[in-house]
């Protein structure tokens, strides 16, 4: 098979990063001062018999050394400690957090990744024309917005006619299917909406800009000279080839992605992973911080993974 | 190949002479005048606030979320202070963060990439591996997941945001350094027995720091960016007033059910101003310095034809 | 004398500069090209030969302006435009440009980069189409099975070979050739010469070879037109040109060629560099770098014809008045 040493190489780089976040988030929990935070077995409220079965687990009064050890093994089981909220473990809070979120990032970024495509291919298309002024306008501008901001804008803009908060109407009791559906869709709209124009005008720079790149290049002339159209020579030659800069930098800015669902979780009462980081931070609990922070992080590096596999996969000079 | 660009790109003059290098942007890219004047502009008012702020910043002058007029154009905030004299003192704090936190990161990552790009070798590897994770490691989470624990201080988010910035300035300035490197009066000079650090700074940073600014705008750009969300989060300084803070702020009262639009508005106005300011500053500077030599083969419109001339000669 | 397939009379192409002014890159260019004879276009880089190669096939960024005739089989195809051109191009006009890395699109093989010249003007479909790609890259030395592969797994005379493959896939009539050898090395310089002679030779076709490499043109052409600051300076069959040159740009080019000046003359380089082409000429162009200028030198020559089918723009052929 074509370069399977690199695809291992790959694998194998995503699996040391993961490795590398585990241990940072380690070392920042654990070595942070105050012992309301070295403590995992501090659970406010907690019965006796929670605290010491903690402390078991956890080796809380071993050396830093064996509870690094000890960390790395509940990790492998899935154990992320127990909330200080809500005396849930801290993977079922998250399961349920991540399950919510989803959907809406989802939408969000492949409403911003079509757009970007669509608005970044016309802007390269129309060189030097007032289209690709207004085109990278207003990807500027909507680039230039912070996330929070946006959304509340979009609050403000649609107050009325959308609600601005929370995933589903608790006062539909015993929706049916179709009710429910669209509950939910009228929920999401206004967040994904947000993520997706936050998002979008990187996307719009990034492929107008590889598409310029590409239509420069020689095989776009000869394409012409072969007299293909100049679309199709868009379509089939140029955007295929820009596809992998494009792969790249998506990948990237998924980081940014990461950020801006926190943000949107919070502005629109959003009961993901993002407002579990906040309300995290807020309540100072740290077991779901610390278990939050290495989910998302672990998501990151899978998704840089695909995204370095799949450039793999539509360049064919990748051979070592 | 068919490289016709060389005939239509009249003689560019190197965009590596620092004299007049950004004097020249400003003057071929209306989109970096754009940028400058805004920046300078909000730059000006930021630096004169405590002067030309029309009320003071703790003095409440009106009612709770008090409608805009005459007297308070943009209104009043959540504590009955003017928006205007907030949003001034506020650009204050968000540019010292961001100009501060864009400080640290462009020492460390000018730093790193100048190491890796001059020395090479296993040197060059291990740094570029560390930027490479650091690069996967979601910048956000991380920010936040620090200052909850390290706690809120001006201080504290600087050193939090610098630190994670430096990753794209080192990938960029190693690249240059390489670059510059390689040119034949640099080995030269190591030939005739020059210090690396006499070559570093003599020969490499003057032509690293065009880019070098260029990557600094973009970041001031990114660093406020963060800090704007940092404040949302209540991670920012308590003592200070940030435009984040003045969002946050607002949101945390209930602005928009009061129908305050005011106080939720104009600081994200200004917010997103400064941040494009920079992008559009810092990326026409980036586009000066690599210039696209290459003519689009392939574009919506086409040559155009002009009549006759007559004085060439008829094909025998 | 048949009619010439092609026709270009009065070229003139001017581009479009950052700073609002315009690169005279053509200036008036006249070439005449009769079924299976073969014109080599020679001149320094920058001199307008490749421009003057794609605005035949109107192949010119949108920041040219162009204007002349273009004529194939006496139908003027510059006037209509792109959409008067498009259905001449690989059918009656093909080209094969530098073999650099990037002339084929590096993400698909060039068997699907052949077969879709094929699709695009109905030559053929599908597995008659991949029938016809086997027949062509043979035609042109390389083994069928290579068909599968992409541009960057090739070598340059390779990728060279299957460029010129493609762009015989249309039987064209003329095949355009710019800088074909430039960027490979001597050996495979030689095989891609003998292989455009021998194809040139067996499929009837017009050749018109754009190079600054004198010897390329002496080995395959027959007539050779000198380019200029953009325009052409001496037209002649190539003995002609290289015995009695009738200007002296081209003299100086043999000159300046080491196989053929000759083993007992002192290769020559020609001093100084050529005009720029933003700012109009005043006089000669060639006149600062030229060592036989005289006082009628001031005025721009034209071109006139100095014997039977040879012409040169130099006051030097100037008839002395009676």
């Amino acid at each position: 098979m074509r370069g399977i040493d690199y695809v291992l190489k790959r694998i194998g780089f995503a699996v040391v990063t993961i490795f590398v976040a585990v241990t940072i988030n380690f070392v920042l929990f654990r070595l942070a001062p105050g012992s309301a935070v070295t403590n995992l077995s501090r659970v406010p409220h907690a019965t006796q018999q929670l605290r010491h079965a903690l402390e078991v687990q956890f080796g809380l009064d071993k050396s830093k050394g064996a509870q690094y050890l000890i960390y790395l093994k509940q990790l492998a089981h899935g154990n992320l400690g127990i909330s200080f909220e809500n005396q849930q473990p801290v993977s079922t809070n998250l399961r349920v957090a991540l399950i919510n979120t989803l959907p809406m990032v989802t939408l969000g970024t492949l409403f911003s990744i079509l757009i970007g495509t669509l608005t970044g291919v016309i802007a390269a298309w129309r060189r030097g024309t007032p289209t690709e002024a207004l085109t990278v306008s207003s990807a500027l501008g909507f680039y230039a917005m912070p996330t929070q901001w946006l959304g509340l804008m979009l609050i403000i803009v649609f107050a009325g006619v959308l609600p601005t908060g929370g995933m589903t109407n608790e006062f539909l009791l015993n929706p049916g299917f179709w009710q429910h559906l669209r509950d939910l869709a009228s929920h999401i709209f206004l967040p994904s909406l947000t993520l997706g124009l936050t998002l979008y005008g990187e996307y719009t720079l990034i492929v107008r800009s590889a598409m310029l790149e590409t239509l420069g290049e020689d095989y776009v002339l000869t394409a012409r000279a072969k007299g293909l159209k100049p679309w199709t020579i868009v379509r089939k030659h140029a955007l295929r080839n820009a596809m992998l800069p494009i792969t790249t930098l998506v990948a990237l800015s998924l980081g940014y992605i990461v950020a801006g669902a926190i943000l949107i979780e919070i502005v629109f009462s959003w009961p993901g992973i993002g407002r579990a980081v906040y309300e995290a931070v807020l309540e100072r609990d740290y077991p779901m911080l610390q278990g939050a922070f290495l989910l998302l992080t672990i998501a990151v590096v899978l998704c840089n993974l695909i995204a370095d596999l799949l450039y793999f996969k539509l360049d064919p000079r990748i051979t070592e | 190949m068919t490289n016709i660009a060389p005939l239509i790109e009249a003689p560019a003059e190197p965009a590596s002479t620092r004299r007049g290098f950004l004097l020249r942007t400003l003057r071929n890219r209306p989109a970096a005048v754009v940028g400058a004047v805004i920046l300078v502009v909000v730059v000006l008012v930021a630096v004169l606030a405590p002067w030309i702020a029309p009320y003071g910043l703790h003095t409440q002058t009106g009612t709770v979320f008090g409608h805009p007029s005459w007297k308070h154009p943009f209104g009043l905030d959540d504590g009955g202070i003017d928006m205007v004299t907030l949003l001034m003192w506020g650009a204050r704090v968000s540019l010292v963060v961001g100009f501060a936190a864009t400080f640290v990161s462009m020492a460390i990552g000018g730093a790193i990439g100048v190491v890796a790009g001059y020395f090479g070798g296993w040197v060059d590897t291990l740094l570029m591996r560390i930027t490479d994770y650091f690069l996967v490691v979601p910048d956000v989470p991380l920010m936040i997941v620090v200052a909850a624990i390290w706690g809120p201080s001006l201080f504290h988010i600087i050193i939090v945001i610098g630190i994670l910035l430096w990753t794209s300035t080192a990938r960029v300035i190693r690249a240059q350094v390489k670059s510059v490197r390689e040119r034949v009066y640099v080995k030269r000079t190591r030939a005739l027995g020059a210090g690396h650090t006499r070559i570093v700074l003599r020969h490499v940073l003057p032509q690293v720091a065009p880019l070098l600014i260029a990557n600094t705008v973009l970041t001031i750009a990114v660093a406020i960016f963060d800090e704007t969300a940092l404040s949302f989060l209540g991670l920012g300084d308590p003592s200070t007033t940030s435009l984040g803070k003045v969002i946050e702020n607002a949101f945390q009262r209930a602005a928009i059910s009061s129908g305050a639009w005011w106080a939720i508005v104009w600081p994200g106005v200004l917010v997103t101003l400064i941040i494009l300011g920079c992008s559009l500053l810092g990326g026409a500077l980036e586009d000066a310095l690599n210039p696209r030599l290459r003519v689009a083969h392939l574009s919506a419109r086409t040559f155009r034809l002009r009549p006759l001339v007559g004085r060439g000669d008829e094909a025998v | 004398m048949t009619a010439p397939i092609l026709q270009v009379e009065d070229l003139h192409v001017w581009f479009g500069l950052a700073d609002g002014g315009e690169l005279h890159a053509v200036q008036g260019v006249g070439l005449s090209l009769e079924p299976g004879e073969r014109l080599g276009l020679v001149g320094e880089s920058g001199c307008g030969k490749t421009t003057t190669a794609l605005a035949i096939m109107g192949l010119l960024p949108p920041s040219a302006s162009v204007a002349g005739r273009v004529m194939v089989d006496g139908e003027d195809i510059l006037a209509g435009g792109e959409a008067a051109i498009r259905p001449h191009r690989w059918v009656d006009i093909a080209i094969v440009f530098q073999g650099a890395m990037n002339a084929l699109n590096p993400v698909r093989t060039i068997g699907e980069q052949i077969v879709e010249s094929l699709e695009l003007h109905d030559r053929a479909r599908g597995t008659v189409a991949r029938a016809r790609t086997a027949e062509l890259l043979e035609a042109v030395g390389i083994p069928a099975g290579r068909a599968a592969r992409y541009p960057h797994e090739l070598s340059g005379g390779m990728r060279q070979r299957a460029a010129i493959a493609m762009a015989l896939s249309c039987n064209p009539r003329v095949l355009i050739a710019d800088e074909p050898t430039t960027a490979l090395d001597v050996m495979v310089q030689a095989q891609i010469l003998e292989l455009l002679d021998a194809l040139c030779r067996d499929f009837g076709l017009a050749l018109v070879l754009v190079t600054h490499d004198l010897p390329v043109v002496a080995q395959l052409c027959d007539r050779c037109a000198v380019m200029y600051a953009g325009e052409i300076v001496e037209r002649a069959p190539l003995d002609l040109l290289y015995h009695s040159p009738g200007h002296p740009y081209s003299r100086m080019l043999f000159a300046a060629s080491p196989d053929l000046a000759g083993l007992d003359e002192p290769v020559l380089s020609i001093p100084g560099a050529p005009p720029r082409l933003d700012r109009p000429i005043e006089g000669c162009p060639f006149r600062p770098r030229c060592d036989s200028a005289f006082a009628a030198c001031v005025e721009r020559p034209s071109l006139q014809e100095v014997a039977a089918d040879h012409a040169a723009a130099c006051h030097l052929n100037d008839r002395v008045p009676a």
